[in-house]
């Protein structure tokens, strides 16, 4: 057995030639035969008009294959739950291939969001490409570590939100704060999770807004006070970049907006950081603790390994899932995600 | 000696095609072993129906309807015959049509004559024979091939129409059949010279004229017509039906062919594909032929018998295969080591079935599950399972089966069968292989088995991916696929529980069938060594299991066998007039000698034999051993007419009975079952929350009612508002049917066992509480069941608290009434509780089901079963991997789960057609719950019930288990 009990690994390569662009996830890289193999079968079956999507192994390992724009293939191994003889409870429950299904999609949504659709749909220069999607990794390691932190939205892409205690005031702000950066996408984050977020916002495809919430996470854990991102939205501007404009303001809250080509970073965070959150910092403070106390490891400490909630969401998905495969059988339905979950 | 000459005599009459006997000889050697029991002298001095039908290997197939049931298909038959119901594809063109008034007279005189003709008619072929040798020249030769044939039934459907009209204009006819020039190799025919590939391919025997060694003064050209002298079986000719001995090929999809070109035209095939033949039927001679035309022009213009039947008699295989030849499946079993030496073509593929366009996109890939097969065990660890692909449009499921070093391949379409379910289905189909020819190696790896596999595979398929086609002509067909998915994949059999009193007299008559005391007619009697012990048997009642003798796993098999065959929905819809089926059986856990052997004894290496005689609506499977303490099989025995009489007289004496078991049926559901309908409450869209309770007469009842009724209110008004009908409101505009807020929680609870101490459920209740209030409170689900009896107890997940209350306040009337659910009102609407110990499990019986026919009551047992699926899945997944398939393996395995699993979907769901446009359609909402226990037995249940009341499914539980007597 080539892969760890449990981990998942990602590969992804050029759907045409089958060059590895990378791999990701699991410590132990797998051999490039296997790779090789993975994807000839994949190629194989497309030459004869057979599609194959998803591979099950007995004690649930999974594969899952998947090409986007017929230029880039995503596949992901997931090794089974409980490898050779002793099966403790304690490990990580198995996949399912929704979630898996839904890995590929939402790093495939990554990889746009950073690099822009265009760059990757036409690959003129392989080498360029890897090297550029090297800035993707921090993303998409955090996606494969699907737990981070009891987040969920990766998976139910409905965005981890908390209820701040004073929202109407940082609604209020972060509002505000959007308007003077001539923007209508402003956001407050968290511990990781919304905050408050202008109505804008909300609109956003709802992956466009967990991948964008991923991203504050994997910029703020940088540690730089504030950052000017370009970024692409994978369902709203997949070939034309806006500025994602980050500001620290303090540990754990970062607060952003999504804006064209003024203002520059350096007039939005001298000028409009100060004006519009330093006299909220107290409300903010305030905010930070509810954010503590949301995270499940503070929260649930009793609770064995398994989140209740990452298996709820899980069995959501499986159920929407299979209710949209079997569309006869219209009986599970699942109301569909309104864009905000708010939890707790 | 009179038996010696009767076998003689049989043996002619045995040919089905109307061929002679010049192989006699060899042939009575081959038919030893049959005749060893007519020798054996019974009572009756007349053969029975089914002799002639045993194989060369001593199986038996043999189906015959009862007498009503032909007459009423016939009855329908000449009622149909002007609106021209044509179920079979095939067209046929004729030069002349039958008058309606002859057809009517034919008809007519054949339901009155069949009876009594039945026999007559069989002599008067055999004497008719010699004449018919002699028309026919020599071309026989293949009296013993007729013998190997699947068990079709083609003479039985015909002697009654022997006096039908003799038609006497030349016809033309065009038949269609389906042509597969790639499986030559595997036909057991030989190429002979003189035959070619009209005899190969197609089936068709001619004799050119000088080979006969008559001169026809009509065709003394080079270029001779193509009369079609005799048939092969199993050959496609054969199996369409319309192609009759005499007829004569006039032209092979419109070329005509002479005996000059027809090989040229024939070798033309590529590959397989359906061809059309016109053949012009003679004017008749004699009237054998012309009753042959008549009966198949009966069969055409509609089927005497469903479909079903005719699947199992071996008619029509082909037709019903090409008709769901566009949906992609396939099985394959495939060699993993190859030969690198001499790489053949295909070579690695052992045996294949179905060739077809969509199928033969799948064998392109077979690379793939090879490739894949040999390579994730290493990545994953584990080996493959299945594979999800997509073919154009249709998603399959492949699946996977190693043994030894070959690999069976079995690709499904998605929307028949779920990828959660195709592991139990694909492990049924094997058992099933394996019980019936010992190994998958040795079902696949005899050349002679392929049309027997065919057949079984047809089956497989047909009854997958078209159930509705299958049972055509009975009563309308409930296509509920994920119902006969779940219930046919639990481990278990459909139980009936019967009164004591018949259940006791039932069990009194099978044993003492079982203990072979045959009186004068056992061998004891003669002093001679047992042909066979019986090591039990089951019985059924129009597929409700109600008596079973044999040990769980043995039960099992006979059922796969049972339910592959579809013989347990045929003597439920169809009275049966006689079946009788013997074979050679494994037994698994007999094969497999796994079984826990005490010290001191050896199971005895014996051969098994399984005889299931069906009478009527009961059947009764039984399983034979020889060897051991009988004596030991020689070679391949056929079915002994003492054994087979001997079951016939067991269930002729069960009809006593059958008063009995009927006025059960018919008995009102013991647990009280409510039809979905009545809960639907018919309101208005503003205030429907409100009038919930007032409109509805149930609701008003529940919450008028009892004190345990109000209770139930109060619960569910307060979750009702809170959770889904809420949702449900802002989601009416959507054209969704059904609207599910969903939660799920596998949580374990407290033993349900009666010897669970208050303080382990105190202790789990208090694990839930904190889980409760840790904020799942959103999705309505996890938490609901266990949230409802919060208001009443102060610590609401004190279940010890609640049993005692339960029972103080409904003490008597509750158990009086057998009513499952707690409250006024009766709010189950379904359940099937499966005892693993026993393999058993029940359910409403369909009569209980129909009764509760409402507009949504069957669209929500569809979705129950559906939901059944998914939770039974999920289950299963929570046992240890290899106990998969026997979730029944001794206790202390320890997965420390807990001793109880319990799975809830809270399911919303609106009337199907509403087509008031203001009002939004009124809403039910109701729950699905599974829950399996490993102590103190292993049982796993499943309930389905309105959501307004508290449950405490445990008690349902208790109570149904307690009225199962086994």
């Amino acid at each position: 057995m080539m892969l760890q009990d449990g981990s998942t690994q990602l590969l992804c390569l050029t759907a045409s030639s089958g060059v590895p662009l990378f791999t990701r996830g699991a410590s132990k890289q797998l051999p490039f035969s296997v790779i090789g193999s993975l994807n000839g079968v994949h190629m194989f079956g497309g030459g004869q008009g057979v599609v194959l999507s998803c591979c099950e192994t007995e004690d649930g390992g999974k594969v899952v294959w998947r090409v986007f724009h017929d230029s880039v293939m995503l596949i992901a191994v997931a090794a089974g739950g409980q490898g050779g003889a002793g099966r403790s409870s304690s490990s990580k429950e198995v996949e399912e291939e929704a979630c898996l299904q839904r890995l590929l999609e939402n790093v495939w949504s990554c990889m746009v969001l950073v690099l822009g659709q265009d760059e990757l749909a036409n690959v003129r220069n392989v080498e360029r490409l890897k090297r550029d999607l090297r800035s993707c990794f921090g993303l998409i390691d955090q996606l494969l570590e699907d737990r981070h932190e009891g987040i969920l939205g990766n998976l139910t892409h409905c965005a981890d939100s908390l209820l701040p205690p004073n929202p109407a005031l940082l609604q209020d702000a972060v509002q505000g704060f959007a308007q003077a950066a001539d923007s209508e996408f402003g956001c407050l984050v968290v511990h990781g999770r919304i905050a408050a977020a202008t109505e804008k916002w909300w609109r956003l495809a709802p992956q466009e807004v967990v991948l964008l919430s991923a991203l504050m996470r994997s910029l703020s854990a940088s540690g730089s006070s504030s950052c000017d991102y370009p970024v692409f939205l994978p369902h709203g501007s997949p070939t034309v970049a806006h500025r994602l404009l980050r500001f620290h303001l303090l540990p754990g809250a970062d607060v952003c907006v999504l804006c064209g080509p003024t203002p520059s970073l350096h007039r939005a965070e001298s000028g409009l950081v100060v004006r519009f959150w330093t006299p909220l910092v107290e409300t903010l403070r305030d905010c930070l603790a509810v954010g503590e106390r949301c995270l499940p490891e503070i929260c649930h400490p009793p609770l064995p390994s398994k989140d209740p909630l990452l298996g709820a969401a899980k069995a959501l998905l499986h159920l929407q899932y299979n209710a949209l495969l079997h569309p006869g059988g219209d009986f599970v339905r699942l109301p569909r995600g309104e864009g905000s979950e708010r939890q707790h | 000696m009179a038996a010696r000459h009767y076998t003689a005599e049989r043996t002619v009459s045995s040919g089905q095609t109307e061929e002679d006997g010049v192989e006699q000889d060899s042939n009575d050697s081959d038919r030893e072993s049959a005749s060893t029991f007519s020798s054996s002298d019974y009572s009756d001095d007349l053969e029975p129906e089914w002799l002639d039908d045993i194989q060369k290997n001593g199986e038996l197939f043999y189906l015959e309807l009862s007498e009503g049931e032909e007459e009423a298909a016939l009855a329908q038959a000449a009622a149909n015959q002007g609106v021209s119901t044509n179920h079979v594809r095939f067209s046929e063109k004729e030069a002349e049509i039958i008058t309606e008034q002859n057809k009517k007279q034919r008809c007519g005189s054949r339901a009155k004559g069949e009876p009594t003709l039945k026999r007559l008619a069989r002599i008067l072929r055999r004497k008719r024979r010699p004449s018919q040798r002699r028309g026919g020249g020599k071309d026989g030769g293949k009296d013993n091939s007729a013998l190997s044939s699947p068990p079709t039934s083609i003479l039985k459907n015909q002697p009654g129409q022997r006096q039908g009209v003799t038609v006497q204009q030349q016809q033309l006819k065009e038949v269609c059949v389906y042509l597969n020039p790639k499986r030559l190799g595997g036909s057991s025919t030989p190429l002979s010279d003189s035959g070619g590939l009209l005899e190969v391919l197609l089936g068709v025997v001619h004799r050119p004229s000088w080979s006969r060694g008559q001169v026809d003064p009509a065709v003394v050209r080079q270029e001779e017509r193509l009369t079609v002298h005799g048939l092969i079986p199993n050959s496609p000719a054969i199996k369409c039906g319309q192609i009759l001995i005499g007829d004569v090929l006039v032209a092979v999809d419109d070329v005509d062919v002479t005996s000059e070109n027809i090989e040229r035209v024939l070798s033309c095939i590529p590959g397989p594909t359906q061809v059309k033949l016109t053949l012009e039927t003679v004017a008749l001679v004699d009237g054998s032929s012309a009753s042959d035309t008549s009966s198949v022009r009966k069969t055409k213009a509609s089927p005497p018998v469903s479909q079903l039947v005719r699947l199992l008699w071996g008619e029509d295989t082909a037709e019903l295969q090409m008709s769901i030849g566009h949906i992609p499946h396939i099985v394959m079993y495939l060699s993993l080591k190859l030969d690198s030496a001499s790489p053949q073509e295909e070579e690695e593929i052992l045996y294949q079935y179905p060739v077809s366009e969509a199928s033969s996109q799948l064998k392109g890939v077979r690379g793939i599950f090879l490739t894949l097969c040999d390579m994730l065990e290493n990545v994953t660890g584990g080996r493959i399972i299945s594979s999800s692909l997509l073919l154009g449009k249709h998603l399959v499921h492949v699946s996977y089966w190693k043994e030894s070093n070959n690999l069976l391949v079995i690709g499904l379409p998605a929307e028949r069968v779920p990828l959660l379910y195709l592991q139990t289905v694909v492990g049924d189909v094997v058992r099933t292989l394996k019980v019936m020819y010992g190994s998958l190696d040795s079902a696949f790896c005899k050349v002679d088995h392929a049309p027997r596999l065919d057949h079984f595979f047809c089956l497989f398929f047909q009854q997958l991916i078209q159930p509705s086609r299958l049972r055509e002509g009975s009563f309308p067909p409930p296509t509920d696929v994920s119902g006969t998915l779940f219930l046919q994949g639990l481990p278990a059999v459909r139980w009936l529980t019967l009164p004591p009193e018949i259940k006791m007299e039932v069990d009194t008559v099978l044993s003492d069938f079982e203990s072979s005391d045959f009186g004068e007619m056992s061998e004891d009697f003669f002093g001679l060594r047992r042909l066979y012990v019986i090591l039990g048997s089951c019985l059924f009642y129009k597929s409700y299991l109600i008596a079973n003798h044999l040990p769980k796993e043995d039960l099992l098999d006979v059922c796969l066998y049972c339910q592959h065959y579809c013989l347990l929905p045929l003597a439920s819809e169809q009275r049966v007039g006689q079946l009788v089926i013997w074979r050679e059986v494994f037994p698994q856990q007999r094969a497999n000698g796994n079984s826990t052997a005490a010290p001191g004894y050896d199971q005895p290496q014996g051969r098994h034999f399984l005889l299931i005689v069906g009478l009527r609506h009961f059947m009764q499977c039984v399983l034979l051993e020889a060897g051991g303490c009988a004596s030991p099989a020689l070679g391949s025995p056929g079915p002994d007419c003492v054994y087979v009489d001997q079951v016939k007289a067991t269930l002729l004496q069960l009809e006593a009975l059958e008063a009995g078991i009927e006025e059960r049926l018919n008995a009102p559901p013991a647990p009280c079952l409510s039809c979905a309908d009545w809960f639907l409450p018919a309101a208005t869209a503003r205030d429907r929350l409100d009038s919930l309770a007032s409109s509805s007469p149930v609701f008003s009842k529940l919450v008028k009612g009892s004190s345990a009724g109000s209770r139930g209110r109060s619960l569910f008004g307060e979750k009702a508002r809170r959770s889904s009908p809420q949702r449900s409101l802002s989601d009416s505009g959507s054209e969704g049917q059904m609207d599910a807020g969903s939660g799920s929680g596998s949580s374990m609870a407290p033993g349900l066992s009666p010897h669970s101490t208050p303080d382990s459920a105190r202790k789990l209740g208090g694990r839930r509480d904190s889980l409760g209030s840790g904020g799942s409170d959103g999705s309505g689900g996890s938490g609901g069941l266990f949230k409802i009896p919060r208001m009443k107890h102060p610590n609401p997940f004190y279940l010890g608290t609640l049993k005692k209350t339960l029972t103080e306040r409904e003490t008597e009337e509750m158990y009086n009434t057998m009513k499952l659910t707690s409250g006024a009102e009766n709010t189950l609407f379904h359940y099937v509780l499966m005892e693993t110990v026993q393999g058993i499990f029940i359910a409403p019986t369909h009569r209980e089901v129909a009764q509760l026919s409402g507009s949504i009551h069957p669209q929500l047992i569809r979705n129950f079963h559906h939901c059944c699926l998914s939770i039974r899945a999920a289950f299963q997944q929570s046992l240890p991997a290899r106990g998969r398939r026997a979730a029944d393996r001794p206790q202390g395995g320890g997965w420390g789960l807990g001793p109880v699993k319990e799975h809830g979907v809270l399911f919303q769901c609106k009337p199907e057609n509403w087509t008031d446009q203001r009002k939004p359609a009124p809403t039910m909402t109701y729950w699905v719950i599974g829950r399996m226990l490993l102590e103190p037995v292993p049982q796993e249940f499943y309930v389905c019930f309105h959501d307004s009341v508290a449950e405490v499914p445990v008690e349902m539980a208790f109570r149904l288990s307690f009225g199962l007597a086994l």
